[in-house]
Formats: structure tokens, sequence, C-alpha cells
């Protein structure tokens, strides 16, 4: 660590953010969160409603769709 | 071989949750209370040590660092370059003091779990974690509340950029990984890996005991259980480096979050 250098760019809001930022971390959070949060509606729906699961898978499946479209939107170019 | 298990540790074979529940210090001795343990004393002591060591080493800062400025010197332009500045842009570097301070608290904190003697680390109990966690949770919603304004901060956060009929699906998403799941994961992830940490050290060495007692020809075995803890506690030095730096690295990464103008 002898080479620890002051940052080059000039300190300030106006700099350009870098470019990867735990963007893996966010996938990954998007993808589970897209299962957990429609899986767990439709689980609530199968509670309430009598079924045996399949508002909880269709709504597992919706949240993975949601998930993959929402890193798209926030993550992809 | 008389040398007990029980004697030694003062612990039983299959390692179990109370192992980490040590016996109070103040009253002595006290059954089932926990108000002031080893626990809580590694707290205070890390604390006192990161605290005298900033205030011993920058007491006469000097243009040629002397050791000790310099060890200093370094632990924060590491924390300020690689992490605050890596992670947030050039706006980081007025979060480097709090990084600073979260990854050496941890890191002390769970270093104290392969000290040989003390050999606990206060981040194998959830309290702390989930207590560094919500102070990093408030952080980052302070800050993006500061800069874009409330109303403007939690539309960025849950309102993705999509046609409308969409939105009802993603703003759930949205809400549970942006608000529910951060802190979560920020504090079980530390708190997992120093319980697991611990638990593993705790088997293979009580392990090594039980074998011995169990029957004297499982000794050479019994000896190779400690060596493996020998290793093992090498394994847990990295693990401790790697989860102070991620747990920093990820408060960087929410606050940056916070800080981005939408695109």
């Amino acid at each position: 660590m002898t080479g620890q250098e002051p940052p080059h760019e000039s300190r300030g809001d106006n700099g350009p953010n870098p470019p990867d930022t735990g963007v893996g971390m966010t996938a990954v959070s998007y993808l589970i969160a897209g299962m957990v949060v429609w899986g767990g509606i439709g689980w609530l729906v199968d509670h309430f409603v009598g079924t045996r699961g399949i508002f909880a898978g269709f709504g597992a499946v919706l949240g993975v769709a949601g998930g993959v479209y929402l890193i798209v939107r926030r993550l992809g170019a | 071989m008389v040398i007990g298990q029980s004697t030694v540790l003062a612990a039983e074979f299959p390692p179990s949750v109370e192992d980490f529940y040590l016996p109070s210090i103040l009253p002595w001795g006290a059954e089932n209370n926990y108000w002031f343990t080893k626990v809580t004393l590694l707290v205070w002591v890390a604390v006192a040590l990161i605290i005298v060591f900033f205030l011993v080493s920058y007491r006469k800062p000097q243009l040629v660092p002397t050791k000790k400025q310099w060890m200093a010197e370094s632990a924060y332009g590491f924390v300020r370059n690689n992490i605050a500045v890596e992670m947030i842009g050039p706006a980081g570097v007025r979060f480097a003091p709090y990084l600073t301070t979260l990854f050496l608290f941890i890191l002390v904190n769970n270093f104290f779990g392969i000290v040989p003697l003390v050999q606990i680390s206060p981040m194998s109990h959830i309290a702390f974690p989930a207590i560094l966690a919500v102070i990093s949770y408030v952080m980052f919603i302070y800050v993006g509340m500061r800069h874009h304004g409330p109303l403007k901060y939690f539309k960025h956060a849950l309102i993705p950029p999509a046609p409308w009929f969409i939105l009802p699906l993603l703003v759930p998403i949205e809400l549970f990984s942006n608000f529910i799941v951060r802190p979560f994961s920020l504090a079980v992830r530390l708190f997992a890996n120093m319980f697991a940490g611990h638990m593993l050290l705790l088997v293979f060495t009580l392990g090594g005991f039980a074998m011995i007692n169990a029957n004297a020809l499982l000794a050479p075995i019994s000896l190779l259980s400690w060596v493996l803890t020998i290793a093992l506690t090498m394994l847990e030095f990295l693990v401790i480096c790697l989860q102070a730096y991620v747990f920093t690295v990820l408060t960087a990464s929410y606050v940056q979050g916070s800080l981005a103008d939408e695109h």
C-alpha cells in the first residue's frame, strides 16, 4: 500500500459516475426480490382462495419476469 | 491422557449456540445476565484501540510520515481511494471518514475471532451487525433524500423507467429489493460468516478432544484435527478481511445508488 495516491479526479459532485458499482449484487437482488414478492403475494391469494399453490407458482414466474425486466431497464445499456 | 475437554475449554463437544453466550463479567459469573460479558468488553476494547491508535499516530503529523502515521494513512487512504472514490466517484471523498470508521470497526471486531485466547468475535452476535446495517440504511436513505429531495428520491428509487401498465408489477419488487433486502442482507452476511467461522473452529478444536477422549487410538486423528484448526484459522483471517471489505463496499454502493442521477 505504499503507492496510495490521492484520486486523480478533481473533487466535487460533477464528475462522471464510476462504471461498475455493485451491479452484480443488484441484479441478483432484483431476481430474488421479484420471485419472493410476487410468489408471496400469490401464496397469500392461494391461502385465501383455497387453491393449493397455482397462484404462488404463477406469481413466482411473474416476479422473475418483472425482475428480469427491471434488470434490463435499470442496469442495461 | 488426563486432559479432558471440559478442563481445557469448559465446553461440550457438539458446540451449540450456548457457546456464544459467555458468562457475565459484571456481576462476575452471574447466570443468564448478558449486560456486560466478554463480548461487550471486546467491543469497547475495539473502540478504544481504534481511537487511541488514530490519536497517537496523528498527534504530531509529519511531512515524511513515521511508521505509525504511515499505517494510519494507509488505512484511511485505502478506504478513501479504493472504496469511497472507486464506488461513489469524486463525491465519495466526504463519505470516506464514515466508511473508514465502519471498515476498521468491523475489521478489528472480526479479528478478535482469531486472536489467541480471545477467539470470539462480537460480530457473531447479530445485534452488532444489525445496528451497523441500520446506520448504513438510515444514512443512504437520508443522503438520497438530501440530494434529490424526499419525494423525488423515493420516486427515483421506487419507480423505474417503464410504461405505466407494468409499474404495479415492478414497484413492489423495487420496494422489497431496495428497502427491505438491503439492510437485512448486510447484517446477516456479516453475522453468519462470523458465526459459522467460530462454529467451525469450535468443531475442529473440541472434536479433537472428543476423539482423544473416546479412544486413545484416535490420537493421530485428533492431532490432524488440531492442525486443521490452525489452517482454518488462516482461512478465517481471509473471511475476516473480506467481510469487513464487503460490508463497506456495499454501504458505499448503496450511497452511490442514492446519489445517482436519473438516466
